[in-house]
């Protein structure tokens, strides 16, 4: 059964849930009322949300080798031509 | 990497291809499924295998038998997870010897919130109200890398995954052939090691004694 309310305790275990968007709809308003109205709590989850964001933003750019894309482009289209 | 072409990832991919749902519309065809997938899968790739030209062999592979593949293809299920699911057994057949790259640093049970608790102990959290932030602006894309490649082979694959597609854990345990459990579990740890990680290279590099100077 789901609390009407959340220790910090219970609010923490629900941390790594909360940041991957796993958390039911009502588990997630619970962990978001408790961070309304507890400083600690939501200074350590906005820590580790930008955390997340920043490494994201980061890695989300990729070095692919030059003319990749065109290299393979262009053996999907041998391929295609092997099977016509 | 010498000749790299730095892309964005297909971020929009979702957006444009499943309408956030990871449901592929039947319309589209396999060039315009299968392209905005090629550079976050050199990513994943590269991460599993460990040098640009085995990952760009890997995603030539995923996508030929992709292509050939494709009549098996159900349409309106979710092309992404299918294409990473051809692509990591594509790497999987080229490098079986998993343990190429051991842990640099013993990464073993580290604590919840280690980078909070690290960046705070240093004094970091009275210089920007955005620590994690400061700590990353500073840090390079290729320091970023090496933390990740730090992580044992069956976190680093999780955690490739996850940073690079947004991947959910049910996508991820479908593509790996592991419980989503399991995924969980892997992720939530990965993420600690990684932090360690990050921490102890920001360390040698000399960030964190830079930035604790704005703090005194």
């Amino acid at each position: 059964m789901t609390p009407n309310r959340l220790t910090c305790e219970e609010t923490f275990r629900r941390l790594n849930d909360y940041l991957d968007r796993a958390l039911s709809p009502e588990e997630k308003r619970l962990v978001e009322e408790h961070l309304e109205t507890c400083a600690g709590c939501a200074r350590e989850f906005r820590f580790e949300m930008s955390l997340l964001d920043n490494l994201r933003a980061k890695l989300s750019r990729i070095d692919i080798p030059e003319d990749m894309l065109a290299r393979i482009t262009r053996r999907l289209e041998e391929a295609r031509r092997e099977c016509e | 990497m010498d000749g790299a072409v730095q892309v964005e990832t297909a971020a929009t991919y979702g957006a444009a291809a499943s309408a956030g749902s990871g449901v592929t519309p039947d319309s589209m065809s396999f060039e315009q499924l299968l392209t905005p997938l090629l550079s976050p899968a050199f990513g994943i790739a590269m991460s599993l295998v460990g040098n640009a030209a085995d990952a760009e062999d890997a995603v030539q592979d995923a996508a030929l038998r992709a292509l050939r593949g494709f009549d098996s293809f159900q349409p309106g299920t979710n092309f992404k997870a299918w294409f990473y699911k051809i692509l990591t057994n594509c790497c999987f057949g080229r490098h079986r010897q998993e343990k190429r790259r051991p842990a640099a640093v013993d990464l073993d049970d580290v604590p919840d919130l280690y980078l909070y608790a690290r960046t705070a102990a240093s004094g970091l959290h009275t210089v920007s109200s955005d620590p994690a932030a400061l700590l990353m602006e500073k840090m390079s894309l290729e320091q970023v890398r090496a933390a990740i490649d730090a992580l044992p082979a069956e976190y680093r694959v999780v955690a490739t995954m996850f940073f690079l597609d947004d991947l959910t854990y049910e996508e991820i345990a479908d593509m790996l052939g592991i419980p989503v459990g399991t995924v969980r579990s892997r992720l939530h740890r990965g993420r600690r090691m990684l932090q360690k990680a990050l921490w102890l290279i920001a360390e040698e590099a000399g960030i964190v004694q830079e930035l604790s100077r704005g703090s005194a």
